[in-house]
């Protein structure tokens, strides 16, 4: 079963290790330029992808929470700006308030006064003038009571004429 | 696995058909499967392209096994050829076994010792290459006298050794299991039809072994191969 073994080993079969080793070169040559150099090609892109997206990937997380942090920063600026506003406003508000305030408490005053020195003056006026009635309805009633001294008649038309007279004064 | 050989001859030199009709099937059919698994290389990798980058990442891993650094990206294409050939080589006897007449025209490669050994010589003789290529022509025989002068002769035949032995595994394991497979379906006969009760199953069951003897042998072949080419590029290890 062997034999033909014995027989190779004096050369006979060279041409069969010449065809293995030649068929045997030209696959590897065939699969190098048809698999294996696409294949390990692709595969070590691959490789410099993966390793270019995990850096990128950390440079955008890296920004994206520089970004965060530059948003909450700008947030809590701005509340803080806002509540100053506000505090701001308020006070404005409360100044404006205590001026209008003052200003009419003012003029209130003013008023209060004007027409207090208005009333002094009208009573003034009005005394003046009842004083000086006064005085003429003494003279004239110190006149009447002159003229008409001597009889009780007298007396009496004077005081009639008195009362008249006081009715005349009333009406005028 | 009859006796006789087809053979030819052609410039002087002898060339058994049914050894060469058979690398040829091999050598096309690992072909057509690369060929069919490469046609879409994409960055992302689906279908055989996922199936070849396996393959290629296990054969790179048995090298790198063994051989470190930088030179282990060398020897990957060797790897992945001799890995696949191999195997297409111990799988295909196991289903194609084409006799006319007296002679057996396709068959396993690898179950004729002139196959594997001229595999295991080209190994070696890679190996001796890089070495030499690498190191020197200088620290490469040197290598030869470590540890002192007189292992000259046990280095010597450990190289020798190292070569029959990687061929003749390769082809002990193969030629056992198409001689085995041979004998159970000898155990048929066609007046018999008994006789396939149960040279069937035991046939199915040696040839499901048989495949796993396969894959393990070119597994040995190529983690050899790179084991033999690693001590070659580093003696002092």
């Amino acid at each position: 079963m062997l034999s033909h073994l014995i027989i190779g080993a004096s050369g006979l079969y060279l041409g069969d290790m010449l065809f293995i080793a030649i068929s045997f070169i030209i696959l590897m040559a065939l699969i190098a330029w048809v698999a294996w150099n696409p294949i390990t090609k692709m595969m070590g892109e691959r490789a410099n992808k993966i390793a270019n997206d995990i850096d990128t990937a950390e440079k955008s997380r890296k920004e994206a929470s520089d970004l965060a942090d530059q948003r909450r920063d700008a947030l809590s600026h701005s509340r803080t700006e806002a509540s100053g506003i506000v505090a701001e406003a308020k006070q404005s508000g409360e100044k404006q308030r205590a001026t209008i305030v003052a200003d009419a408490q003012n003029e209130a005053t003013q008023y209060k006064q004007s027409a207090r020195k208005d009333i002094e003056q009208e009573r003034q006026d009005a005394l003046k003038n009842v004083q000086s009635d006064v005085a003429d309805i003494s003279v004239q009633i110190a006149s009447k009571i002159i003229k008409k001294q001597l009889d009780p008649e007298g007396q009496q038309a004077l005081i009639n004429s008195y009362i008249e007279g006081l009715g005349k004064h009333e009406s005028r | 696995m009859s006796d006789p050989v087809p053979t030819v001859k052609f410039l002087g030199l002898t060339f058994d058909v049914a050894n060469d009709l058979s690398i040829l099937i091999t050598c096309l059919i690992v072909l057509l499967f690369v060929f069919l698994l490469s046609r879409h290389i994409t960055m992302k990798p689906k279908g055989g392209q996922n199936v070849l980058e396996w393959l290629v990442e296990f054969t790179n891993g048995i090298v790198k096994g063994s051989i470190k650094g930088n030179d282990a990206s060398h020897f990957g294409l060797f790897a992945f050829s001799l890995f696949l050939f191999i195997f297409v080589a111990n799988q295909i006897g196991l289903f194609i076994h084409i006799q006319v007449g007296e002679y057996t025209y396709v068959k396993s490669p690898t179950a004729d010792p002139v196959v594997t050994l001229t595999l295991s010589l080209m190994t070696i003789a890679l190996a001796h290459y890089a070495g030499i290529a690498k190191n020197g022509a200088k620290a490469y025989f040197k290598g030869y006298l470590a540890p002192f002068k007189l292992f000259l002769p046990l280095n010597l035949f450990e190289q020798f050794t190292n070569f029959l032995t990687l061929g003749l595994r390769l082809f002990g394991n193969i030629f056992a299991g198409e001689m085995l497979l041979t004998l159970i379906s000898g155990l048929t006969s066609s007046d018999n039809w008994v006789s396939y009760l149960y040279s069937l199953p035991v046939e199915l069951a040696w040839q499901g072994f048989s495949v796993f003897i396969g894959s393990v042998q070119a597994f040995v072949f190529v983690t050899l191969a790179s084991v033999y080419i690693s001590r070659q590029l580093s003696p002092e290890e």
